[in-house]
């Protein structure tokens, strides 16, 4: 329940999250997706872009881990080193995307009235248009290219988010102890920052976790229809798409990377699930 | 002869991550072919856990200790599960507290009443119309046949209850559980649904085992009562004596937290000075648009005024329009009309200046969603103190003035009872220095010893304060202990305006003395 | 259902539609596409040139131009290819058809699997085969759909030769040949959407068991299988109607990298080729038709609920 109070409460956040076995792999494999991203280009045992004619779909055994690509580059390298241009600029771009809809949720939702209607309205039709036509659409105006990939995704995130939060600030502005704020005659910054953003902020972690899941898989499916990172980037997008051409030589140039994006989304899905139940203790008598 | 219903002995622990919890200390009750039973007891007392355990419906956590549980003949702890759908219904009926939720929503009433004749009386769909036919018209409900037709939304909340006590009737049951059916309901419509009771009691000859909070209700309505606290039985009586000479202390302490418009606990007399003049409030909630009428208005260009150091009493079922006036008058709706305060003219929020915010309160109903769940107990006393002018070193002593300890101060709302957390909102308030406090059905969600405790602060503080009360309720016994004049309201208009020793005299309004007569106040 | 909300609701979708047209007008205003450039060719002289940008009306203001657009796509002519100067209503409406096919047959299998696998992951909750159904899903919503194509080709096409890899037969030419390469597409994109309407049909259906209308049905004395059938699964299964209109987005989007995948011919490959050529009134064309398809599958949605759900509110 007490989200974003203090040290001790996220100590006791963590513990409650690994207690179920759910929230433990998705913990650990995040783990494991963070020290990737961070320490990835230290720990590779090859370069990611070092050619090797000798090496060229060498299967999985000692010298490559995981097998080696067409140019006999090490594919567990490129996974490591890859790592860092997919996971944080898909977490960017999601946070990015919470961040606006966050404010046009909850602003929405202070306003109330027609005006809330037809934000609302307007935001509900913005959606009618899929996450990847909106992402490609934006990318194909702003040039290719990982940043204008993390603007698109953003972008294609914002109204969605909006939905989310406004539905739980609707849900807090009708509280009883907003209603206290707003007799007692607080300023709109004291109502929307101090009695109504904490008490959404846990729908908004939650839900931001879960997408980006969505935003690791959207960002890769960019690069995969070549408008995302471009190579010769070790993207896990690009790298499926590089592998398709050989996948008889050498599958593992293409399952590797797939693994890579599905364990990615699944880690944040557990986390985002793990966090839901962490946060809402209603079981407990 | 044997009991209709027999429990012998019962003690049932729940268990939990910190060991298992007692939630029934060696219950023993014994319930007579036809004779109703009444078990009273304020929340968490153990008494709806008793009716799942009847009814075999209890938590996967719940662990049977010891004694039995017997109807007529048949032990129902030894039930299969076979055995149990022919004995549910059958002979052990259940009305339960909330007629809008305990009905399926997709499904017609029709359905719903059938079903249960078709599988324990064996007739026929068409047979079972008929008789469900026959049932809803005998429960009083106006043309029954298109009642059958009907989903539970386009019913009243009433017509719910109805429903549910024909389904339970219609199979003849030996004993029917009633959860709290009246809780739900408005006053009247639970005096009616009482009145129904009573009559098909007689009719049928049925036992009960009736389950409320209300100890003035239950005595009109059952035999013996049996009072309940912390899973103990404290006290079996019969229903006359249990007023007049309850023989325990937590039973004593029970019936003296029974409001009783006779005894009254203010004396004095208001200021003549107006403090608050409203005239020709008028709350409307949303407006129509294209294809769409707009709502009746919630209040119709009502007034009111409050004398410096008054309480006035407004009082009226839910949807009459008395915490719409509430809103109005603290600025928390949109209303037209007037309000005049301390010489102050008002005629919308932007007149309301924080001298008035200041001198105006309100504190909410529901304690759990009036403080906010992310702010210390500190910070949310701090919150008027810095609007206002006032010293944080004040904290410990509003505290006081509540009767709460100190400590509290570094607490969050939810490490507090429900009882606690009022105490706190009146402390909110109060910290203000108000003039006039508006309570808006501040009493309701509280077990009566607890309202009671509240009301007694309230007074003391009126006391030391002179502040004038704006006092909201459905509780009419309540308010004619308190208030100095009371508001009744229907429908967005005020019916009755009083003093509150006139509404025994004969001059009040029908819908006020229909009022009073289903306002349940306790039989010796 | 009130006529008035009804009408309301189609007028949403019409506001809707709108706002996308809007929407994806100056999405692609941006685009540093000429053209009278593509339609004249890389020789155009500089008069021509002009005279065609005067004629397109090309120099005229943003919204004037949107508002010839706009009432052009109302008659139903969306302009002409500048790729092959073909009109390009016709070519996407067609495109469109084969690009159902696929998206119905996908709700159809969603429908099939997703449902019975949600309501028995609920009744066996924290079992085994509940913790089964649970990784599935999980596993499900984490693979994009480009990566459940590949793996599926490598599989089902190049190492087991049971389906074709790419490439769309009509089934009204060959019936059996159509399907056989319907197979793997629809299968690619009913993953995400039978893992999450599964996990929706869990959650749905334990909500639906813990309300008082089903302890009151037990409390009756009801068997548990009428209490299941009756009174259970009917209100469970209502929201799906919503989960799966609200789904149909993320199909449209998988629509897009599937058939570029399989090579077929639907509206969201002609999509792709547009956007990768600046092919601009084909772009519009194809983006407008996406998002409208969505808005009156949503409609029709929302009536189909509000028809079988009476308690709706109509607000």
């Amino acid at each position: 329940m007490r989200f974003s109070i203090g040290e001790s409460a996220m100590t006791e956040l963590l513990i409650r999250l690994m207690r179920r076995p759910q929230g433990f792999v998705g913990v650990a494999l995040l783990a494991l997706i963070v020290a990737a991203c961070l320490f990835g280009p230290a720990l590779a045992p090859y370069a990611p872009e070092k050619i090797d004619f000798l090496g060229r779909f060498r299967a999985p055994g000692w010298q490559n881990w995981l097998g080696a690509d067409q140019f006999g580059r090490d594919v567990l390298s490129r996974l490591m080193v890859g790592a860092r241009s997919t996971v944080p600029l898909a977490v960017i771009a999601t946070f990015a995307g919470s961040a606006a809809g966050a404010i046009i949720g909850v602003g929405s939702a202070y306003l109330g009235g027609r005006t809330d209607e037809a934000i609302m309205r307007t935001n509900d039709a913005v959606m009618a248009i899929p996450g990847l036509l909106m992402a490609l659409l934006l990318v194909s105006t702003l040039g290719n290219g990982s940043g204008n990939a993390v603007i698109a995704i953003a972008v294609a995130f914002a109204p969605g988010m909006a939905r989310v939060t406004r539905s739980a600030a609707l849900n807090v502005r009708n509280q009883d102890y907003v209603k206290a704020a707003i007799a007692r005659g607080e300023g709109a910054p004291w109502i929307i920052f101090r009695e109504m953003l904490p008490n959404v902020m846990a729908p908004i972690v939650i839900e931001s976790t879960i997408r980006v899941s969505f935003a690791v898989m959207l960002f890769a499916t960019l690069s995969f229809l070549g408008v995302g990172a471009q190579p010769p980037a070790s993207e896990w997008g690009l790298m499926v798409a590089d592998a398709r051409q050989y996948m008889h030589q050498a599958p593992w140039g293409l399952i590797a990377p797939s693994a890579a994006i599905a364990l990615t989304a699944i880690a944040f899905n557990l986390v985002g699930d793990g966090l839901r139940d962490a946060l809402n203790p209603k079981d407990e008598r | 002869m044997t009991s209709a219903l027999s429990i012998q002995d019962y003690t049932l622990d729940y268990v939990t991550s910190a060991g298992p919890v007692r939630v029934l200390h060696d219950i023993s009750l014994q319930i007579g072919p036809g004779e109703v039973l009444g078990l009273v007891g304020e929340s968490g007392s153990g008494k709806s856990s008793l009716a799942w355990a009847l009814m075999r419906h209890l938590p996967g956590n719940a662990r049977e200790v010891a004694g039995s549980l017997r109807l007529g003949d048949i032990d129902l702890q030894r039930l299969s599960p076979r055995e149990l759908t022919r004995i549910r219904g059958r002979r052990l009926g259940m009305v339960f507290q909330d007629p809008s939720t305990s009905l399926n929503p997709t499904l017609t009433i029709g359905r719903q009443i059938t079903e249960a004749l078709i599988q324990h009386r064996g007739l026929k769909q068409r047979d079972a119309d008929a008789l469900a036919i026959d049932l809803l018209g005998h429960v009083d409900l106006n043309n029954p046949a298109a009642i059958m037709r009907r989903y539970p939304h386009e019913i009243s909340g009433g017509e719910k209850q109805r429903v549910v006590i024909a389904t339970a009737f219609g199979c003849q049951p030996d004993v029917i559980l009633f959860d709290e059916p009246t809780t739900a309901l408005d006053v009247i419509t639970g005096a009616r649904f009482l009145e129904l009771f009573a009559r098909l009691r007689r009719e049928t000859g049925v036992a009960a085992l009736y389950i409320s909070h209300d100890l003035a209700l239950v005595t009109r309505v059952a035999d013996w009562v049996a009072v309940l606290e912390r899973g103990r039985l404290v006290e079996q009586a019969p229903a006359a004596d249990i007023f007049r000479a309850p023989r325990h202390a937590n039973t004593r302490a029970l019936v003296d937290a029974v409001p009783r418009p006779e005894r009254r606990l203010v004396h004095d007399k208001p200021r003549d000075q107006v403090l608050l003049a409203a005239s020709e409030i008028e709350v409307q909630y949303g407006s129509g648009g294209l294809f769409r009428d707009a709502p009746p208005p919630a209040t119709k260009k009502i007034g009111l005024e409050i004398r410096g150091g008054e309480i006035l009493g407004l009082v009226g079922e839910s949807g009459s329009g008395k915490s719409s006036m509430a809103r109005a008058l603290t600025g928390l709706a949109r209303f037209s009309g007037k309000i005049s305060f301390d010489e102050h003219e008002i005629r919308g929020m932007r007149d309301m200046n924080a001298a008035y915010r200041r001198d105006v309160q309100i504190i909410f109903q529901h304690p759990d969603s009036s403080l906010n769940p992310r702010h210390r107990i500190d910070e949310i006393l701090s919150r008027p103190l810095k609007l206002y002018g006032g010293q944080l070193g004040d904290i410990p002593s509003l505290l006081d003035q509540v009767r709460l300890p100190q400590s509290y101060a570094n607490r969050w709302p939810h490490q507090l009872s429900g009882g606690e957390k009022q105490r706190i909102a009146i402390a909110r308030a109060f910290a203000a220095r108000p003039k006039l406090v508006i309570c808006d059905e501040i009493t309701a969600p509280l077990d009566v010893s607890v309202q009671a405790q509240i009301v007694e602060l309230l007074l003391a503080l009126r006391e030391e304060t002179g502040t004038a009360f704006l006092f909201i309720t459905h509780d009419l016994n309540l308010i004619r202990q308190i208030a100095h004049r009371i508001a009744v309201m229907r429908r967005g208009e005020i019916v009755d305006l009083l003093p509150a020793e006139d509404f025994d005299a004969d001059h009040v309004h029908p819908y006020t003395r229909e009022l009073m007569a289903a306002s349940p106040v306790p039989v010796g | 259902m009130s006529l008035a909300w009804f009408v309301r609701r189609l007028m949403l979708m019409v506001y809707t539609v709108i706002v996308v047209s809007i929407l994806v007008f100056a999405i692609t205003q941006i685009l540093p596409a000429d053209a009278a450039q593509s339609l004249l060719g890389e020789n155009a002289t500089p008069e021509a040139l002009s005279a065609l940008r005067a004629k397109l009306g090309l120099g005229d203001p943003t919204w004037l131009q949107y508002a010839r657009w706009a009432g052009h796509v109302f008659t139903g002519d969306f302009g002409i290819s500048m790729r092959t100067s073909l009109p390009v209503g016709p070519e996407m409406l067609m495109a469109l058809s084969r690009s159902l096919l696929l998206a119905v047959s996908a709700i159809l299998v969603t429908l099939a699997v997703a449902v019975p696998l949600g309501v028995v992951a609920a009744l066996r909750q924290g079992r085994l085969t509940d913790t089964g159904v649970s990784l599935i899903a999980y596993l499900g919503v984490s693979l994009p759909e480009f990566v459940t194509a590949t793996l599926f080709a490598l599989l089902l096409a190049d190492t087991l030769h049971w389906l074709p890899a790419t490439g769309y037969v009509s089934p009204l030419e060959n019936f059996g040949d159509g399907i056989r390469h319907l197979v793997l597409p629809v299968l690619t994109v009913s993953v995400i959407l039978v893992a999450h309407v599964m996990r929706m049909m869990r959650s749905e259906t334990l909500d639906v068991l813990k309300s008082d209308y089903i302890r009151a049905a037990r409390l009756k004395g009801l068997p548990e299988r009428t209490v299941l059938f009756r009174h259970a699964l009917r209100n469970a299964l209502l929201p799906v109607v919503t989960i799966i209109a609200l789904d149909v987005g993320y199909l449209l989007g998988g629509i897009i990298v599937i058939e570029e995948i399989f090579a077929i011919p639907g509206i969201g490959r002609a999509l792709m080729v547009a956007i990768t050529t600046r092919d601009l009134p084909s772009i519009q064309a194809g983006a407008l038709i996406m998002a409208a398809t969505y808005a009156v599958t949503n409609t029709f949605a929302d009536m189909a609920y509000a028809f079988l759900d009476r308690r709706i509110r109509y607000d």
